[in-house]
């Protein structure tokens, strides 16, 4: 079994180098039908992770009005942790409020020189439950919230998040059917690119059939050339996709200020990476099968 | 072989209604002029194409429709000589001959052993290291042969295999062919040479365009009705 595979991969190596250049042409083909796919796969990675940041700090913050007391906002709060789908509760006060706006002014603090923290609203941060989510719950706990007197008004980001939850959906609905395109595409080419190294060593392969050479000793070496395109294709598009991500790192991160600057641009997980390995291999292997299943048969 | 007929896509008929039994150890010429399709015959006997109707048992294997498994199988017992020798031009004489075994799993040495001997029956051992390319026709045609008889097979199918061959050599090889003969292996050659049939009292089955046809007096081969 070792001594076929030896002898399986030095043919294929040998296939390889005798028409290297439809070879080097397949794994091009490969690598940038891939780099569109990843590119895609990238960006909705990108969103993803970034719509579960927002998602994990998404909360319902309800202002109160002027002139509550000190001694309403505590039962205030207890009404409000009673809650179906609270989580937590947070009293911001006009202090705290001073506070962070001062923090985020950075050093246009003095900005706010002169104005009283009186003048900004105290608040109520509400946490709910990953439950409490979706657009019907939260209406449901905006509306207990809308009936207590001591609130003035409430806001939360719900609808922001749908849409963008929309955008990333589509984004990767993209990045299938492009995905499904060019995966036709792969198979087209690496089947055509084998049928050229397979009239090429046609000679070979009828010496072989003619002293009765077992299929898979004919066909192993062409699976193999077509696995090995499909490997080098993705390692090149991965490599590409790596240096696309490190420029756009470069050239976008100076140019995101204020809360963006947050927001982090993220590679692939490893994980994904070794799933697209596989699927360019399995992608050149299906490849080579098509071409095998036309041109190396026994009898006709 | 019962009621075989061959027609290509083109509608061009190569075989019409042909009966042939050929029994184990015999000697047999497929004789008939060129167009009579005595290649289209013997390619269907070692698998290469199949039968448009009618039914082919070969060495036991039905191949009337045969699978990857059966057609391989079939041609490991059997030694077949080409017109085209389909001979591999990037190796020499001796890794030709030897790719028989080779592609079968033989061990190192017994390769090695086998294509001395059989390189020395069709007299190229001077020229075993030569390449296919240096080759003139009738050596090439040899060194086919060659690759045949390696395989000790019990069947040799073999279209015209002296049709470049000069007289002396002719004989040599016809020799090799009584030899393995009288050893036990059933020999089918093709031929359109009648010298070749009257020198060698084997039974001649006789094609005519696609047909068997009638029996012709020859005073070495035995001709069928």
């Amino acid at each position: 079994m070792i001594s076929f595979l030896g002898y399986a991969m030095r043919r294929t190596l040998r296939n390889m180098k005798g028409n290297l250049f439809p070879n080097l042409t397949t794994i091009a083909v490969i690598g940038i039908s891939l780099l569109i796919f990843l590119s895609f796969s990238l960006i909705a990675f990108n969103l993803t992770s970034l719509l579960k940041i927002w998602e994990e700090k998404f909360e319902v913050i309800a202002y109160l009005k002027k002139g509550t007391s000190l001694g309403e906002v505590e039962g205030l709060l207890k009404q409000i942790r009673q809650l179906d789908g609270v989580e937590t509760v947070n009293y911001i006060s006009p202090f705290d409020a001073m506070t962070f706006m001062e923090s985020r002014l950075g050093r246009q603090k003095n900005l706010l020189e002169g104005v009283q923290p009186a003048i900004l609203p105290a608040s109520i941060e509400i946490r709910l439950k990953k439950d409490y989510w979706g657009q019907t719950k939260i209406d449901e706990v905006a509306a207990h919230l809308k009936r207590v007197s001591q609130i003035e008004e409430i806001q939360y980001g719900q609808e922001w998040i749908e849409t963008f939850s929309v955008l990333v959906h589509l984004v990767r609905l993209t990045q299938w059917i492009l995905g499904g395109l060019l995966l036709a595409a792969i198979i087209f080419i690496v089947s055509n690119t084998l049928q050229l190294t397979i009239s090429s060593r046609r000679e070979e392969i009828e010496a072989m059939q003619m002293v009765g050479a077992n299929p898979a000793f004919i066909q192993v070496p062409f699976y193999l050339e077509g696995l090995i395109q499909g490997l080098l294709g993705a390692g090149m598009a991965m490599g590409l996709l790596f240096l696309l991500y490190k420029v756009v790192l470069i050239t976008i991160t100076p140019l995101m200020k204020g809360w963006m600057a947050g927001i982090p641009i993220l590679f692939l997980p490893w994980e994904t990476i070794t799933w697209m390995l596989s699927g360019g291999m399995v992608l050149g292997l299906f490849g080579s099968f098509v071409a095998s299943m036309r041109f190396l048969r026994y009898g006709r | 072989m019962f009621s075989v007929s061959k027609t290509y896509p083109s509608q061009i008929t190569a075989l019409s209604d042909i009966y042939i039994e050929v029994t184990a150890g015999e000697f047999v010429f497929i004789a008939g002029p060129s167009g009579s399709g005595k290649s289209s015959l013997l390619r269907i006997l070692f698998g290469a194409e199949k039968p448009s109707s009618g039914e082919v048992i070969v060495n036991g294997i039905r191949l009337t429709h045969p699978s990857f498994k059966k057609v391989y199988q079939l041609r490991r017992t059997m030694g077949i000589v080409s017109p085209d020798f389909k001979l591999l031009r990037d190796r020499n004489v001796r890794e030709n001959i030897a790719f028989a075994l080779e592609v079968t799993g033989h061990p190192p040495k017994k390769i090695r052993e086998k294509v001395s001997e059989t390189l020395r029956q069709v007299g190229l051992q001077e020229r075993e290291k030569d390449s296919i390319l240096s080759l003139s026709a009738g050596e090439q045609q040899r060194v086919a042969i060659a690759r045949a008889l390696v395989k000790e097979s019990s069947l040799i199918l073999a279209d015209e295999p002296m049709g470049i061959l000069d007289d002396e050599m002719t004989g040599k090889v016809m020799e090799i062919f009584s030899e393995l003969h009288q050893k036990g292996t059933t020999i089918v050659l093709a031929t359109q040479d009648g010298h070749l049939i009257q020198r060698h009292p084997h039974r001649v089955i006789p094609l005519m365009a696609g047909k068997r046809g009638n029996a012709e007096s020859n005073e070495g081969g035995r001709a069928e009705e």
